[in-house]
C-alpha cells in the first residue's frame, strides 16, 4: 500500500490509485477536466498539474497521470503548480465564447468554476477568436462547438466507454472538432450522458434548453422506473414541475451514468393531459366524495355477492407501499388478488425469477462488469434494459465474451455471439449447453432431483445439429470461464427458460465457477409485485368471471390493462359488464374513460416510495416536490397569477397507498400522516425478506438486497423442469412475438414529447428467408391477420434473427392488441402484402 | 458657557442679550433672502443618472430586448425579489416570457444591474413609486421594459456572444475568425 503526503497530510492508499484520486480521498479536490473515475485519464488539459517535492517524480506533473507511489511528497498549493494551472485557464479560456449568459451549463460549468477560482478575470489576449459550426444532434442533445476545450471526455465516453462510433474527433491542432461526420440524431441511448460528462456547454440538455439556473432548481436523489434495473437519478425541480433528470453516481447499479429512456422518461409526471381531480362517471367531484362512493359501491357488491366478487389489479410500476397497501386490503376484505401482470406467461417468469434469485447467485448491475463470460438468454438489452449494455461493454473492454441465445435482431456496439432460434428452441438449446459445459464429477454430485432434471435432458435434435460448430465454442468458452454472468430475460421467453438458467448457474457454480444470475423483469417493481403476489387469480382468469357474473367490481390500481392485454375487443366488451369500475392512476389511462369511479394518485416524485430493483434490490426515491399544476400551465406561459391562495391547484390527488387505506378504513377520517410508516409496518411484520428493511432515516443509497436464501423457495421447481418439447416443426408455420423497444413501447416513457421523437416507426421484423419465401421485400406493408383481428405494418428484413419468427413491438402507435395473445403461432398464409392505401 | 466667577451679574446678561440680538438678526437678514430649500413635489431636483431608483429593462440599439434571462439578478439580489422565466425566440435568442420585480421587497441596491451581463437590468434614478396597494408594487415584464437603451446606448450582447441568432452567424461577429472548415486539413 504506497503511503504519500499531499499538502502535509499523509494517506494510504490502494496501488494503481492516480495521485488526483488519492488527494480526492483526503477531501482535497485538484481541478481537473479530461480525468473522469469512469473513463481515466489522457492528460489532456493540463489543469491538474500540481508540483511533485519528493519521490520517483520532482517538479510539475499532471496529477492525473501519475499512480501514487511510496514516498512521494506532493503540493498542490505550490506557487509554481498553482501559476501553472492558472496559465493553463487563461490558455483555455483564449477561444472560448464570451456567451455564458445564454448557455445552460451556466452555474454548474466546471471550466466557469475553474475559471473563476483561478482568478482569470479579464482577457488579455486580443486577437481573434476561433469558431466552429454547430451540428443538429437530435431531439435531446444541443450541440455548441465554441464552447470546446479539448478535454476528450464526449469521443472517450461515446467510442471508448459505450462503444458507438457516430461521434467522435475531426480535425487536427487547435482546429480540433468533437462531432459526427454529418449532422444527425445520435445513434447511442446513452448520449444524454454526453450532457453530463462535457466540463462545458459543449452538450446542454435540449429538452430543458433555455429553462433555468442549477441553482434555482430543488435537486432530490430519485431513482428511474423506465426499466427493471432502477438506476440512480436526481431530479431537477422548479416551479412544481420537473426539470431535468440526470444520473447519481451509485456503487452498486449504474456508475456513473443513465439512458436516455431514464433521463427523459419523466414527462409524463408534468403532462398537460394527467387526470388530476376525483372523477364519478366522469363528472369531477371532491375526492371524499370519490372515496365515500366507492367504498360504498364495493362493500354493497361484497355483501350482495360476496368478497370475491370484487376483484384487484395491482402494477409493476407501483412504489412497495402501493402494492403493500394493495395486498393488506385484499386481505382484509377478501377480495381477489392483487393480479400484478396482464400476461400470465410473464407472471410466471417473472415469479420463478424471483424465487429463484438465491443470495448467493444474485449480482448487481456493476458486478456484471467484472464477468469474464456472460451468456444471455432471451435478453434484448438496448430495448429492455438499455443500461446493461454499459455493464456487458466494460466486461467486453476487459476481454470478455459475449453469447446471446435470443430470437430477436439483437443489436450491441460490440462484437458478440450471436444464436439465434426461435422462443420455442431456446430451452433446448439451452438445456444442450448445460450438458455440454457441466462435467461428470458434477453430475455425480447432484442431488437427486437435481440429477433428474439434468437427466432429462435430451441428446442432440436437429435443431442443435445446425448450430453445432457455434455452440461447441460456446460450452468451450463456458467451461474455460471463471467469472460468469447468465443473464435471462423473462419477457419473449418460455415458462421453463428462467428457471432453467437458475439450474445452470446453480451447476456452474458446484463447478467451483463464480457464477452470477441476472434476470431482467418487465416493470421497475416486478420484484416487489412477485413477493407479494403468491397465490393470485390470473387477469384472464378474472376476465372470464367478469363475462361469468362472479366478479362485479374490479379496481385498478395504476395499471391499464388496455396497454397490456392482447385482445382490445374482449376487454372493452368485459369491462362494460361490471357494476362498478374504480381506477386510479397518475397517467392519462385509457380506462380512465370506462371507469365508475376514477382517483387521482401521485408519481413516484410526488408520493416517493421503495422499488425493488431485478436482482432484489430495495431502493428508496425520495419526495422531489409537493405536485399540483405546473406553474407553466397554469399560468398558460405567462407570469404566475398575481392572486393568493391557500392550496396548491390541482393537488387533489393522494398517493395509492392513501387511497387504498382510506377503502379499507370504514370511518372517512383517515390521517393523512403515519399511514406510510403503517403500511411498512404491516410488510415487515407479515412478510419475512422485508424484515431487514432500515428506517427511513437510515436507508443506504445504494438500497439493500432481499433475495431468498439459498433454501426457501416459494414455490417447488424442480419437477417442472421438464423435457423441453418442441412444437411440431412445420414449414407453413411462424411463430408470432411481441417485444419491448427502447423507444415506443415502455408505458411512461412514450410519454414523454421528447422520446416521442427517437421513437422509429413501428415494424415488424422478418427473417430474409421467410420473406423471400413470402415474397416480400423491405418496406413492403403487410397485414398479419390472428384469430382475433388483423394488424398491418411494415416489414424490416434482416438476417441476423431466428427464421420463423415474426417480432412485432408492442407499440403505442400501433395496434398490437388486435393480436389476441403477446405470442401466437401464425401460418404463413395469414400473411399478406398490402398495398399502402389499402385499408386493413 | 462663560463661568468666570470674576465677572459680575451684570456683564453677564449683556453678553446673553448681546448674543440673542445677533441670532435674531442673522434670522432677519434672512427673511428677505431667497430660499434654499426646493418645494418638493412642486419643484422636483434632477438626480444624477446613477441614482438607485425604479428598476428599468433596457433595449439594446436595434431595439431587441437586452435581458436574456440569465437568472443572474435574481441570483445576487439580497432580498429576492426578482424572477422570471427564460425561454428561447424563434431566432435564437433568449429571453423571457414573463419577468417580475417586487418593488415591495426591492431595497435598491443595484446588486442586479452589477450582476447584469447585458447592461439589460438599469436602476433609474425615478424613485416615486409608492402605492396604497401593495400588489401594485408587483411590476410585471411590461411594467418594466422600455424602448430605449438606458445608461449605455450602444452595447449588444449578441455581438459578442458568439451564439447563432439573428444578430449573425458564426463567424460574424466581433474579433471572430470564420469558421473551421473540418472537411480540410488546409490552414
Amino acid at each position: 500500500m504506497p503511503k504519500l503526503i499531499i499538502d502535509n497530510q499523509e494517506i494510504d492508499v490502494q496501488p494503481g490509485t492516480k495521485v488526483i484520486d488519492a488527494a480526492e480521498q483526503l477531501g482535497i479536490m485538484i481541478p481537473r477536466f479530461c480525468y473522469h473515475p469512469a473513463l481515466g485519464s489522457v492528460g489532456a488539459c493540463r489543469v491538474c498539474a500540481v508540483k511533485f517535492l519528493q519521490g520517483p517524480f520532482k517538479g510539475v506533473q499532471m496529477s492525473c497521470m501519475i499512480d501514487a507511489k511510496d514516498g512521494m511528497v506532493v503540493s498542490t498549493t505550490d506557487e509554481e503548480a498553482v501559476d501553472f494551472r492558472k496559465y493553463v485557464i487563461e490558455w483555455l479560456m483564449l477561444h472560448h465564447p464570451h456567451d455564458c449568459p445564454v448557455c445552460d451549463e451556466g452555474g454548474h460549468c466546471l471550466l466557469q468554476d475553474m475559471t473563476v477560482a483561478g482568478g482569470h478575470g479579464l482577457r488579455r489576449y486580443q486577437g481573434k477568436k476561433r469558431t466552429h459550426h454547430d451540428q443538429h444532434l437530435g431531439p435531446l442533445v444541443q450541440h455548441e462547438m465554441n464552447r470546446c476545450i479539448q478535454c476528450y471526455r464526449c469521443s472517450r465516453f461515446y467510442q471508448k466507454f459505450s462503444g458507438y462510433r457516430d461521434l467522435g474527433v475531426l480535425q487536427i491542432g487547435e482546429r480540433v472538432y468533437f462531432g459526427r461526420y454529418q449532422a444527425g440524431t445520435l445513434e447511442s441511448p446513452f448520449s444524454g450522458n454526453l450532457i453530463d460528462i462535457c466540463p462545458t456547454g459543449v452538450y446542454t440538455d435540449k429538452p430543458s434548453r433555455f429553462i433555468g439556473r442549477r441553482w434555482d432548481y430543488e435537486r432530490t436523489p430519485s431513482l428511474c422506473i423506465n426499466c427493471s434495473l432502477g438506476c440512480h437519478t436526481v431530479v431537477s425541480t422548479r416551479y412544481r414541475e420537473i426539470v431535468r433528470q440526470e444520473a447519481r453516481f451509485s456503487e452498486a447499479v449504474n456508475g456513473h451514468f443513465i439512458c436516455d429512456r431514464g433521463r427523459y422518461g419523466f414527462f409524463y409526471a408534468s403532462q398537460e393531459k394527467r387526470p388530476r381531480y376525483a372523477q364519478i362517471n366522469g363528472n369531477e367531484v371532491s375526492w371524499e366524495k370519490s372515496i365515500q362512493t366507492a367504498r360504498d359501491q364495493l362493500n354493497r357488491i361484497s355483501q350482495e355477492s360476496g368478497p370475491g366478487a370484487v376483484a384487484s389489479v395491482g402494477s409493476v410500476r407501483s412504489s412497495l407501499e402501493t402494492q403493500a397497501a394493495l395486498s393488506r386490503l385484499c386481505q382484509k376484505k377478501g377480495w381477489q388478488g392483487p393480479v400484478y401482470w396482464i400476461d400470465h406467461g410473464q407472471e410466471m417468469n417473472v415469479k420463478t425469477a424471483a424465487a429463484e434469485l438465491a443470495d448467493e447467485l444474485a449480482v448487481s448491475l456493476r458486478d456484471v462488469e467484472q464477468a469474464d463470460y456472460i451468456l444471455a438468454v432471451g435478453a434484448d438489452p438496448v430495448n429492455e434494459a438499455p443500461m446493461l449494455v454499459l455493464a456487458l461493454r466494460q466486461a467486453q473492454r476487459m476481454g470478455a465474451k459475449v453469447c446471446f441465445l435470443d430470437p430477436r435482431p439483437i443489436g450491441l456496439p460490440f462484437s458478440f455471439q450471436h444464436i439465434s432460434v426461435a422462443p420455442q428452441a431456446m430451452d433446448l438449446i439451452l438445456a444442450h449447453l448445460l450438458k455440454e459445459t457441466i462435467d461428470q464429477d458434477t453430475i455425480k454430485g447432484l442431488e437427486p432431483h437435481e440429477k433428474k432434471i439434468f437427466d432429462a435432458i435430451p441428446n442432440n435434435s436437429h435443431l442443435v445439429s445446425s448450430n453445432q460448430k457455434l455452440l461447441n465454442a460456446v460450452a468451450n468458452d463456458i467451461r474455460l470461464s471463471q467469472r460468469l454472468v447468465i443473464v435471462c430475460g423473462t419477457d419473449v421467453v418460455s415458462e421453463t427458460i428462467p428457471e432453467r438458467a437458475a439450474y445452470f448457474a446453480r451447476l456452474l457454480a458446484k463447478m467451483g465457477k463464480q457464477v452470477g444470475l441476472f434476470y431482467l423483469l418487465p416493470g421497475a417493481n416486478a420484484f416487489g409485485a412477485a413477493l407479494l403476489s403468491d397465490d393470485a387469480p390470473t387477469f384472464g382468469r378474472i376476465l372470464d368471471e367478469i363475462e361469468a357474473g362472479l366478479v362485479r367490481a374490479l379496481v385498478l390500481v395504476e395499471n391499464d390493462p388496455y396497454g397490456y392485454y392482447p385482445d382490445r375487443p374482449r376487454l372493452e366488451r368485459v369491462l362494460q359488464q361490471l357494476d362498478l369500475l374504480l381506477v386510479m392512476d397518475y397517467l392519462d389511462v385509457r380506462t380512465i374513460q370506462d371507469a365508475d369511479v376514477f382517483l387521482p394518485t401521485l408519481t413516484l416524485y410526488e408520493a416517493g416510495g421503495f422499488f425493488v430493483n431485478q436482482e432484489g434490490r430495495i431502493q428508496k426515491a425520495s419526495i422531489a416536490y409537493q405536485g399540483g399544476h405546473p406553474i407553466s400551465q397554469f399560468s398558460n406561459g405567462n407570469h404566475p397569477p398575481r392572486s393568493f391562495r391557500n392550496q396548491i391547484p390541482g393537488k387533489e390527488a393522494q398517493p395509492a397507498w392513501q387511497a387504498l387505506i382510506e377503502l379499507a378504513n370504514e370511518n372517512s377520517a383517515t390521517p393523512k400522516q403515519g399511514v406510510r410508516a403503517d403500511i411498512l409496518a404491516w410488510l415487515v411484520k407479515t412478510h419475512p425478506l422485508f424484515s431487514k428493511l432500515p428506517p427511513d432515516n437510515a436507508f443506504p443509497s445504494d438500497g439493500i438486497r432481499i433475495n431468498p436464501g439459498k433454501d426457501i423457495h416459494f414455490r417447488s421447481a424442480a419437477d417442472r423442469l421438464v423435457v423441453p418439447t418442441l412444437a411440431s416443426e412445420s414449414a407453413d408455420q411462424m411463430e408470432l412475438i411481441t417485444v419491448d423497444w427502447t423507444f415506443g413501447t415502455e408505458e411512461l416513457s412514450t410519454r414523454s414529447p421528447h422520446l416521442r421523437k427517437m421513437e422509429s416507426k413501428p415494424c415488424v421484423f422478418m427473417h430474409s428467408n421467410d420473406a423471400a419465401q413470402l415474397d416480400i421485400s423491405e418496406g413492403d406493408k403487410v397485414a398479419v391477420r390472428s384469430d382475433t383481428g388483423i394488424v398491418s405494418i411494415h416489414v424490416t428484413i434482416t438476417d441476423n434473427m431466428a427464421p420463423g419468427v415474426l417480432i412485432i413491438p408492442r407499440h403505442q402507435r400501433l395496434d398490437w392488441q388486435h393480436l389476441g395473445a403477446s405470442k401466437i403461432t401464425v401460418s404463413k398464409d395469414q400473411i399478406r402484402k398490402i398495398r399502402e392505401e389499402e385499408p386493413c | 458657557m462663560n463661568t468666570d466667577k470674576n465677572e459680575s451679574p451684570m456683564t453677564q446678561i449683556l453678553a446673553d442679550l448681546k448674543a440673542l440680538a445677533i441670532g435674531f438678526a442673522t434670522t432677519f437678514k434672512h427673511l428677505f433672502q431667497k430660499p434654499f430649500t426646493e418645494e418638493y413635489p412642486e419643484y422636483k431636483r434632477p438626480l444624477p443618472a446613477r441614482s438607485r431608483a425604479r428598476i428599468i429593462l433596457t433595449r439594446d440599439p436595434d431595439g431587441g430586448e437586452r435581458c436574456v434571462a440569465c437568472y443572474l439578478c435574481s441570483a445576487v439580489c439580497p432580498v429576492s425579489c426578482i424572477s422570471m422565466q427564460s425561454a428561447e425566440q424563434a431566432d435564437g435568442r433568449r429571453y423571457a416570457p414573463w419577468f417580475r420585480i417586487n418593488f415591495g421587497r426591492c431595497i435598491y441596491c443595484g446588486l442586479c444591474e452589477e450582476a447584469c451581463p447585458t447592461a439589460a437590468i438599469q436602476l433609474t434614478p425615478d424613485f416615486e413609486m409608492c402605492k396604497q396597494d401593495i400588489l401594485a408594487l408587483v411590476y410585471e415584464k411590461e411594467d418594466l421594459l422600455v424602448d430605449h437603451g438606458g445608461k449605455d446606448k450602444q452595447y449588444n450582447f449578441y455581438q459578442y456572444a458568439g451564439v447563432v441568432t439573428d444578430v449573425g452567424e458564426k463567424g460574424t461577429h466581433i474579433k471572430e475568425e470564420k469558421p473551421v472548415n473540418i472537411r480540410s486539413n488546409l490552414p
